[in-house]
């Protein structure tokens, strides 16, 4: 079985390693759990200015020395911000660990958040909404988000140019102190390392970092809202999107609908590449995904084609779900389960993918859950459950979002989708 | 360290390499078909991508639906793709199903190109063609390549163009396909905790009968034109900003040497980064080294508002002149060099990377390095050496200036 270490620090930062003595690194991952969710209405984009600004400049570095001391130690690090955390991610030699976590905390803890810096990260924000308009795919998921999630988890991490302007220093300073505080956060670390080693260093480093009591475990609430919605673009392919309620993370039949979505869209033997690809030709891009921020669970359909296959696309898409509860088979949910569980066991050997996963579990379960555990909730599931899955919730309401030249006929749309 | 490599070339020409991974679960194994765009003539642009398509549609032994399905019984991560130089067909599994994943790759190389699945996967090929022209950046580099290689293969871009991909037939795909797909012309490779005896035993009992085809390179380096060429497209917002300058060759020391220039320049924490992305005048500005066998090019990029357009040429013109003139400072050699250390412990434990670096090094150096030996050539890179490689490769060269987006820059406006 895996051993994991999964504990709290005295200051507050709740922490899980999985040690993995012959790895040549160390990976982890700080998770402050303040993402787009906690911005005021009248500051979108805040989030990811935070994220953006909070490396160009500490107490005692500017933000090319600060970039100049990773570099020192050849330490591979990320800043993402997030619907529900900003993550802070790290990759180190092992002898480099110490080093690397007093650079973090520095960042973390004592950041000046530069006006010059804050000046420019608003002025290319404004570029990059401008520019969004040349990316098709992203553009369609900047419009099917707030009707899948709402006001709050459908939240664009790019904001508004009014709201963009709006942003402040202070408002920067403001949420940082509000949210950047021990007992917000989550680490997870994987690699050649000892957890006490983890405990000592993290300790010694964020101790007195704001408030250590439990902050940000719930999650936001999310609002759907089943619509058909179409904009007029010039593009050669019609981008198209569909999503619909499933079910949260934590769900007992989460893996049920991971076993669905691998049916639909887990290999190339799958159903949405072989039947809309491969025998009919409609698309080179089609997939099938959740997204679960915490306490929900939506699944979409995705595809580009060029226009005039865009109906034909669309019905087939949903043809396949709708056939899925009919005629799933023993060998594609036995072949699905294969996939899932060695990708599993081959990715387990990036340390990378090791931390990721163990974020993710804190996250979304609150402790660390071990692959044997893992393994053995996909193996159970069964094609009855597979139906079960499919007919206890039900696609009679859906958000369906089309980008290109040319919109859904009538027809096409299923007749309880609310038409804007 | 013992050397983690097997090596052996059979009979028939087919090349192998295995490396050994003792610490990993997993396994990779990948064929290398030393063939891509610029092997093609021009009417039939396209063919090698196309062709990779159609490698997944049928053997004598497998209908398509059977290829992909034992291939998602493996539960392999597996796909293909094709690029100027080579065509890459690969599958990373669980260590125990490595013989098997090896037996599909293998099968797929005998691949009979069925006429019935010709037009269907055209359609496919055709789309994905229409999605590239909704992206910005692949506009802008098949543009760029069209300019900058303009009477050389090198200059149509990899997917080919929608009258090449229509008019191309099955017949001419099976001549390209029996003249490039021949063990002489391919390379098998591994990459995993595996049975190195075992392993051999098996290619050498499934690939031991092809007949190699004689097939001879053809390929003639290109010469980079300099000068500049604008793409007016009103339907896109952003300007992209593509300056070409020659640069080192795939392979060695040199090429180390420009992939760091190309880290100073315009990596992460690097000139452009602080000079021209956090002054605000762009939100991004890259610097890479692009490399074949026979040549390579630095390549500056940015996109920005199309106002902005004057400013960010000037400025990585700028950046670009002040390391040629004044080299690089010991602490950003350094930074490349620590950088790259960690890098390649990532690298190092992961069968699918490793694979992919055995297909750089044995295409392009015809042996495999191991992490020592890569290290070492990094320790290589010095200020001096920095200096030296710009007597070579000047980057204060007119070459070749690419802009696209909906100003006609630098034009009529």
């Amino acid at each position: 079985m895996t051993d994991f270490v999964h504990d709290i620090l005295p200051c507050g930062i709740e922490y899980a390693v999985s040690p993995l003595p012959r790895r040549k690194v160390v990976c982890f991952q700080l998770r402050v759990l303040a993402g787009m969710v906690t911005e005021p209405t009248n500051k979108l984009g805040l989030m990811n200015l935070l994220g953006e600004t909070i490396d160009k400049g500490t107490e005692k570095y500017t933000g090319q020395q600060l970039a100049d001391e990773l570099d020192a130690i050849g330490a591979s690090t990320g800043i993402g911000a997030g619907r529900e955390t900003v993550t802070f991610s790290c990759t180190v030699l092992p002898e480099h660990l110490e080093r690397v976590v007093e650079l973090q905390a520095e960042m973390l803890r004592t950041p000046t958040f530069p006006q010059d810096m804050l000046d420019v990260n608003i002025d290319l924000a404004k570029q990059e909404l401008s520019t969004l308009e040349d990316d098709a795919s992203g553009l369609t998921e900047k419009m099917i988000g707030p009707l899948a999630f709402g006001p709050l988890l459908g939240r664009h991490p790019l904001g508004e140019v009014a709201t963009l302007e709006s942003i402040t220093r202070q408002d920067l300073v403001d949420h940082w102190k509000k949210h950047f505080q021990a007992g917000n956060i989550l680490l997870s670390v994987a690699g050649n390392i000892e957890p006490q080693r983890v405990n000592d260093v993290f300790e010694k480093h964020f101790s007195t970092f704001g408030s250590p009591s439990k902050q940000g475990r719930d999650p936001a609430p999310v609002e759907f809202t089943p619509k058909v919605v179409h904009r007029d673009k010039q593009l050669e392919q019609e981008q198209i999107a569909i999503c619909w309620p499933g079910v949260d993370a934590k769900h007992e039949d989460f893996p049920v609908q991971q076993v669905m979505l691998g049916i639909l869209s887990g290999g190339m033997s799958s159903r949405l590449f072989t039947e809309v690809r491969e025998k009919q030709g409609l698309v080179y891009w089609v997939s099938a995904w959740q997204e679960t921020p915490r306490g929900c669970g939506m699944i979409f359909l995705g595809a580009s084609t060029t226009p005039q296959n865009c109906d034909k696309t669309f019905n087939t898409l949903l043809h396949e779900v709708n056939r899925l509860a009919k005629d799933i088979t023993q060998e594609e949910l036995d072949r699905t389960l294969t996939g899932i569980l060695a990708s599993q066991e081959t990715r387990g050997d990036s340390t990378r993918s090791r931390s990721h996963e163990l974020a993710s579990d804190l996250f979304f379960h609150g402790q660390p859950i071990s692959p044997e555990e893992k393994a053995d909730k996909y193996k159970r599931v069964t094609v009855e459950d597979v139906k079960r899955y499919l007919s206890t919730y039900p696609r009679d309401k859906m958000c369906v979002v089309t980008l290109g030249p040319k919109a859904l006929q009538q027809s096409s749309i299923p007749s309880k989708a609310e038409v804007k | 360290m013992n050397d983690p490599y097997i090596l052996e070339t059979l009979d028939n020409g087919l090349r192998i390499v295995i490396e050994l991974m003792p610490d990993v679960r997993s396994a990779a194994a990948g064929f290398l078909v030393d063939t891509g765009a610029r092997d093609e003539v021009a009417p039939q642009a396209g063919v090698s991508h196309f062709l990779e398509h159609m490698m997944f549609k049928g053997t004598s032994k497998r209908h398509w639906s059977d290829i992909t399905t034992d291939f998602d019984k493996l539960g392999s991560s597996y796909n293909a793709y094709t690029s100027e130089d080579r065509t890459i067909y690969y599958g990373w599994v669980r260590q125990a199903d490595l013989d098997a994943q090896i037996e599909i790759l293998v099968d797929m190389m005998t691949s009979t190109l069925p006429e019935e699945e010709f037009q269907m996967e055209r359609n496919v090929v055709l789309e994905e063609i229409a999605m590239s022209k909704d992206q910005i950046e692949h506009v802008a580099f098949d543009f760029l390549q069209e300019k900058v290689f303009e009477g050389h293969p090198l200059a149509w871009p990899i997917l080919g163009y929608d009258e090449t991909v229509k008019a191309l037939t099955r017949d001419q795909m099976l001549a390209y396909f029996q003249q490039r797909y021949a063990p002489d012309n391919m390379m098998l490779m591994v990459a995993g905790n595996v049975d190195p005896g075992e392993v051999m035993k098996s290619i050498k009992q499934h690939c031991g009968q092809w007949k190699p085809s004689g097939t001879k390179s053809t390929r003639v380096p290109p010469k980079m034109k300099s000068g500049t060429d604008v793409l007016t497209m009103d339907r896109f917002k952003q300007q992209i900003v593509a300056i070409t300058i020659p640069a080192a060759p795939a392979g060695g020391v040199q090429a180390e040497i420009a992939s760091a220039v190309a880290t100073i320049l315009g990596g992460e924490n690097s000139r452009f980064f602080w000079n021209i992305v956090q002054t605000g005048l762009s939100p991004r500005a890259s610097a890479f080294h692009y490399e074949f066998a026979d040549s390579g090019m630095m390549l500056l990029y940015g996109s920005c508002q199309p106002e902005n357009c004057e400013k960010l040429h000037d400025a990585m013109r700028d950046e670009a002149r002040r390391i040629n003139d004044d080299g690089v400072e010991e602490h950003e050699v350094q930074r490349v060099r620590n950088r790259r250390r960690t890098s390649l412990a990532i690298e190092a434990e992961v069968p699918y990377h490793r694979l992919t670096q055995l297909m750089d090094d044995m295409q392009y150096l015809g042996q495999p390095r191991t992490v020592e030996q890569m290290l070492s050539e990094v320790d290589q890179i010095t200020v001096d050496a920095v200096q030296d490689y710009m007597t070579k490769f000047p980057l204060s060269a007119a070459g070749h200036l690419v802009s696209v987006g909906p100003r006609d820059w630098p034009g009529n406006d």
